[in-house]
């Protein structure tokens, strides 16, 4: 930039972003949202207020039959955020964008003809993993956070673009997640939610672990899906593929 | 400077107005100048149970709202002369209470008390967070059941962030948790949580340990605290926990089941007090 005798008052600059997309299927939203409902009061908090993506490439119907009005409106009640459209027809597109969902241009992609989003197979190996350009997390170089008081009920941390330890208990109730790994030197009995920025070699350390729920990278498990991970041990848990794997520690 | 000390727990019916008339009374008869605020704005319990309903004029609402002084509206103890108690109103709805009007009342309070305990309504709503929100310390009341327990921890967590020390970022609100109601027999049989497993979760200082006893609610019925009962296994409990509030080094007790009955009650069956 040429010096200038007035402040800049902002840059513009193309920036990448990893977005969850939400593929519809049907185009009614009483059908997608209560079923969407249900799955995030069950997902990790930080879907919250996330910015999401509709796909309309799968959805077989009119653009008129689509209530977008009422699906922003709806995801809006559901705390997730509709930023615009991908794929689709011009039409669908349109359609869209009368309910203020721009159409968006996929990273690589071709802007016409979209090609569904699950055209590539992805080698379980390395799913998700291989994603756009995102922030630098590997290795050594990343800030952690420390909290050395107890994670209580109804108490959320976040440890954003960091590893977090926490040298207490993480009550029932509480939630903790880190853009990278988190250590638990203490009892883990809430949520843990680890590599929230998309990252799937994040890992989950915890002396007594004992979750509510633990989820890598968006791949998740509640407690009754945990089966014979090693409760109440020292335990490690890793993202391979889509599964979650649980080791015991030392 | 008087102490303001919060007693809560999140969960209803756990013995908070129980907890405050009691540990009221014990700092007062130990000579310290202690009054007791009702914040259950709607119920009003802790005056029954101080026995001295039939003595209210005046309430808190009527002190915030300009009717009444706060000198008209204190209650002094006939039984303890260093105890008042500031009724809540019956009649008039929770939101009579504000922040402001609290903060006045505290204030005035200071100069003449040593200890200001506040009796806090259930949940973690605006009565719950009006009656923490002064707290230099905090009695968190919890029952040996998983639900209570994770109500206080609750509880602590909205201390540590939503009192005026933590949104001032003073020293934090100093903790002392009071586990109540606890029947070792229960325990045994694996009804209820044992200390430890209570403890290891909340993670604060154990101020005392309750037993469940038939003495607190006749004590209720008659408006007696229970600590004034001194036969009464509750009552010794509650004396230690102003003892160790007070700094003293006090072993636990009651936490064992009674022993076993011997034939001769076992065969008549006695029943113990
Ligand atoms: N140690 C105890 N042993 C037996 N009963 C008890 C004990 N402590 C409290 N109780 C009984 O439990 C009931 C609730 O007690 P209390 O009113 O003190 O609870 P609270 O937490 O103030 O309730 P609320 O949330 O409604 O204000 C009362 O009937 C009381 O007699
Ligand atoms: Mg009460």
């Amino acid at each position: 930039m040429s010096s200038q005798t007035l402040p800049e008052a902002f840059r513009l600059r193309a920036g990448n972003f990893n977005l969850l997309v939400l593929r519809l299927l049907d185009p009614r939203p009483e059908a997608v949202l209560p079923a969407l409902g249900d799955q995030f009061r069950r997902a990790p908090g930080f879907l919250r207020f996330a910015p999401i993506v509709i796909g309309l490439a799968d959805l077989e119907a009119a653009p008129e039959e689509v209530d977008f009005r009422g699906l922003v409106e709806g995801l809006h009640k559901l705390e997730i955020v509709p930023i615009g459209t991908s794929g689709g027809s011009q039409a669908m597109k349109q359609a869209a964008q009368h309910a203020g969902l721009p159409p968006l241009r996929a990273v690589g992609a071709e802007a016409e003809p979209a090609p569904p989003p699950e055209a590539i197979p992805v080698p379980p190996a390395a799913a998700a993993t291989e994603a756009a350009p995102r922030p630098d997390f590997s290795g050594s170089g990343r800030a952690a956070m420390l909290v050395a008081e107890p994670v209580r009920s109804g108490q959320r941390i976040y440890a954003q673009g960091a590893d977090l330890i926490v040298t207490a208990t993480v009550n029932a109730g509480a939630e903790i997640i880190a853009d990278g790994n988190i250590h638990v030197y203490g009892a883990l009995r809430g949520r843990a939610v680890a590599g929230a920025a998309d990252d799937a070699t994040a890992r989950i350390f915890a002396l007594n672990f004992d979750p509510e729920l633990v989820a890598i990278a968006g791949f998740y498990a509640v407690r009754e899906g945990l089966g014979d991970a090693p409760i109440g041990k020292p335990t490690q848990v890793r993202l391979e593929g889509e599964e979650m794997r649980f080791a015991p520690l030392g | 400077m008087a102490q303001v000390i919060v007693v809560t727990s999140g969960k209803g019916g756990v013995g908070k107005t129980t907890t405050s008339a009691a540990v009221a009374t014990g700092l007062a008869q130990r000579g310290k100048k202690t009054v007791v605020i009702d914040f259950d704005v709607g119920l009003r319990n802790l005056d029954l149970i101080m026995g001295v309903e039939r003595r209210v004029v005046f309430d808190i609402v009527n002190v915030i709202q300009g009717e009444a002084r706060l000198n008209q509206a204190l209650i002094r103890d006939k039984r303890v002369d260093t105890l008042a108690i500031l009724p809540a109103s019956q009649t008039r709805d929770k939101d009579a209470l504000t922040r402001e009007g609290v903060s006045t009342i505290i204030e005035e309070l200071s100069a003449d008390f040593d200890y200001i305990l506040c009796d806090s309504p259930a949940g973690i709503e605006k009565g719950a967070l009006l009656a923490l929100y002064f707290a230099d310390q905090a009695i968190v009341v919890t029952n040996p059941e998983v639900s209570s327990v994770r109500d206080s921890d609750r509880i602590l967590g909205v201390l540590q962030s939503k009192s005026k020390r933590a949104e001032e970022k003073k020293d934090k609100v100093k903790e002392h948790l009071l586990v109540t109601r606890y029947d070792p027999n229960r325990v045994e049989r694996g009804e209820m949580l044992k200390l430890e497993d209570v403890r290891e979760i909340l993670a604060i200082p154990l101020l005392g340990v309750i037993p469940e006893n038939e003495s607190v609610l006749k004590a209720s019925n008659t408006g007696t605290p229970v600590i004034m009962d001194t036969e009464s296994v509750a009552g010794q409990a509650y004396k230690d926990a102003v003892g160790r509030f007070l700094g003293e080094d006090l072993p636990h007790r009651f936490l064992e089941p009674a022993k076993k009955p011997g034939l001769f009650q076992r065969l008549f069956g006695g029943r113990a007090a």
